[in-house]
């Protein structure tokens, strides 16, 4: 008897250490972990798109919550006037999981400027084309109020050859943002002035 | 996403060993012989299906509700050896023969790099319940599959006339090498 | 075990993963360029050396029927401790090493130095000893990544090695090089070592 209590104690005890270190090192940690994911990852996106310097733009950063997501959007601001959205959200259906995208929206003229892969699975060569500025530039110049479809099912991006499935995930990732903007625009404008302030 | 070629892509074009370089140790330790390695195979097959369900589970109900996603490796092993001794000690007393016949490599399987790989992988690549199971199974299908091939080819090397330095584990080694080219040839079959 | 023979042994006599054949997982994934290779390294050491630390401190403590249990339990901790330490100082890297930063803990080396050494022998006995293995299997690492790097992309640790004609060989970077080229150093060691008169392995 005296045996299984040592045994659970200690065990119990190791347990207990390891836990608290692991959550203390997690809070002092995490708001690093946050900052160095969007300076490596989302920095050059966001500097391709809005031809400015990462640092500049990587502190305009609102939240938007739908539902159980949330949604990282970048602004650019030109005095007063919010001038440009970069709004992130993940394409669903690519080969090895979602495909995580980005669109610089210019919002004097409701158009997009690019699309930006930020982060996906996809088979290195096959899949991992999408990246290709030659696939992405499609996106320049669409307007943001429509959604946008592959050319096999009529509509205007011509999907990366032997890449179908990584080219649609990056269409409904598209679509994700348009649906952002026509549903949600408001409430971003709201968070983005809340910021501001 | 088509679960056949899912399961195709994760025996043949990203094989977890030739490719994906999971599983190497009990690769060059075990499979010196046709009978221990197909047994391998199968005992890995069985650890990391069940491996997948359960740290599936528990990351989707446990670890993502409560925020507690950084703790998935310390979860995920901890399931993993507990699993691998359940398994043990459920062996020794309702099948003595199957357990003999694994003897020493179910407890090995706890450190196999691919099980625990492959838990990690499902979460990684964001699957639903049936896309992990089918890429578990299809995944541990394929090391099972490369382990086999290399045993049969390991004892025709152990009677060739391989230079004295080479011998063992280093022309075993160069012969992966080899095979993993060769199962480069599946590439872009899915997709 | 003496402190010299501690201090020594992981860097020739027990080298990994090539004459003590542990840890090859990592060995193959990771070392497709010396800075990833090197990088993997330092983090297995750094893990190895603190858990044989903790293990040997908590030996005559932990009871015998839970004993892996517990090892797993500390160096999973560990693990966890040192993959948040790597996105929150060394973000590039981390993302290189993908998830070879978990599988540390499966890495038969720590389980298996543990088990072989820290269980059984002083604090500061342990502590020399995971050093000298780690830093063999960093040095092991770094070379055979430099090999696959400057081979497979021309480059070394970033740096441009050849000119603009220089072909890579770029199955280097990939499994079948990795496979290969761990291979034929494994087999010049055994060389070098038989020449020395040393008995070598012949699993």
């Amino acid at each position: 008897m005296r045996e299984i209590i040592r045994l659970v104690v200690v065990l119990a005890l190791i347990c207990a250490v390891s836990g608290g270190a692991l959550t203390v090192a997690r809070h002092t940690l995490a708001p690093r972990i946050e900052q160095q994911s969007d300076f490596y990852v989302r920095g050059p996106a966001l500097e391709r798109l809005f031809e400015k310097p990462a640092a500049e733009l990587l502190g305009n950063k609102i939240i938007l919550p739908v539902g159980d997501q949330t949604y990282p959007v970048f602004y650019l601001a030109d005095g007063d006037e919010i001038i440009g959205l970069a709004i992130e959200a993940p394409g669903p259906g690519g080969y090895a999981g979602d495909i995580v995208v980005m669109i610089g929206i210019d919002l004097r003229e409701k158009r997009m400027i690019g699309l930006e892969i930020i982060q996906h699975s996809e088979t290195p060569g096959v899949g991992s084309k999408v990246e290709k500025s030659s696939f992405r530039k499609q996106w320049m110049g669409l307007p943001v109020d429509q959604s946008v479809e592959l050319t096999a099912q009529g509509g205007q991006i011509d999907a990366i050859s032997g890449a179908t499935y990584s080219s649609k995930a990056v269409v409904s990732g598209s679509n994700q943002i348009i649906e952002l903007m026509i549903r949600h625009g408001d409430e971003i404008m709201a968070l983005i002035e809340t910021k501001e302030k | 996403m088509d679960l056949f070629y899912l399961a195709i892509g994760a025996i043949f074009v990203n094989n977890i060993l030739l490719a994906q370089y999971l599983g190497n140790c009990p690769f060059c330790g075990v499979s010196k012989k046709l009978g221990t390695s197909i047994g391998m195979g199968v005992a890995v097959i069985f650890v990391a299906t069940l491996a997948s369900v359960f740290t599936w589970l528990v990351y989707h109900y446990i670890l993502k509700p409560y925020d507690m996603q950084f703790i998935q490796t310390l979860a995920f092993i901890l399931i993993i050896a507990s699993l691998v001794q359940f398994v043990e000690i459920f062996l020794k007393k309702q099948s003595k023969g199957l357990y003999n016949a694994l003897g020493i490599f179910l407890p090995l399987i706890t450190t196999n790099c691919a099980v625990m790989g492959i838990a990690l992988l499902n979460i990684k690549h964001e699957f639903n319940f049936l896309e992990m199971v089918i890429f578990s199974v299809a995944s541990a299908t394929g090391f099972a599959l490369a382990i086999v091939l290399f045993a049969g080819l390991r004892e025709r090397l152990m009677i060739s006339p391989v230079p004295r330095a080479m011998q063992g584990t280093a022309v075993a080694l160069v012969t992966a090498g080899v095979m993993s080219l060769a199962f480069f040839g599946f590439y872009g079959m899915v997709q | 075990m003496k402190f010299k023979e501690a201090l020594l042994h992981g860097l020739w006599k027990d080298l990994t993963p090539f004459r003590l054949v542990l840890g090859l997982c990592p060995a193959l994934a990771v070392t497709s360029s010396a800075e990833n290779g090197m990088g993997m390294g330092l983090a297995a050491t750094f893990v190895l050396v603190f858990s044989n630390m903790f293990i040997s401190m908590l030996r005559k403590v932990i009871p015998d029927k839970v004993r892996i249990g517990s090892f797993i339990v500390v160096i999973a901790t560990l693990v966890v401790l040192v993959e948040m330490v790597m996105k929150a100082y060394f973000f590039p890297l981390s993302q290189q090493l993908g998830i070879f930063i978990p599988l540390i803990v499966v890495n038969c080396i720590i389980l298996g130095r543990a088990e072989a050494f820290a269980s059984r022998n002083p604090v500061l006995l342990s502590m020399v000893d995971g050093l000298s293995i780690g830093i063999g299997f960093t040095i092991s690492l770094t070379v055979l990544g430099s090999i696959r790097e400057v081979l497979g992309a021309g480059s070394w640790f970033g740096m441009q090695v050849f000119g603009e004609s220089f072909e890579p060989f770029e199955f280097m970077v990939k499994a079948p090089g990795a496979f290969i080229c761990l291979g034929i150093m494994l087999g010049l060691m055994n060389a070098y070592s038989r020449k020395r008169g040393e008995t070598f392995i012949q699993t």
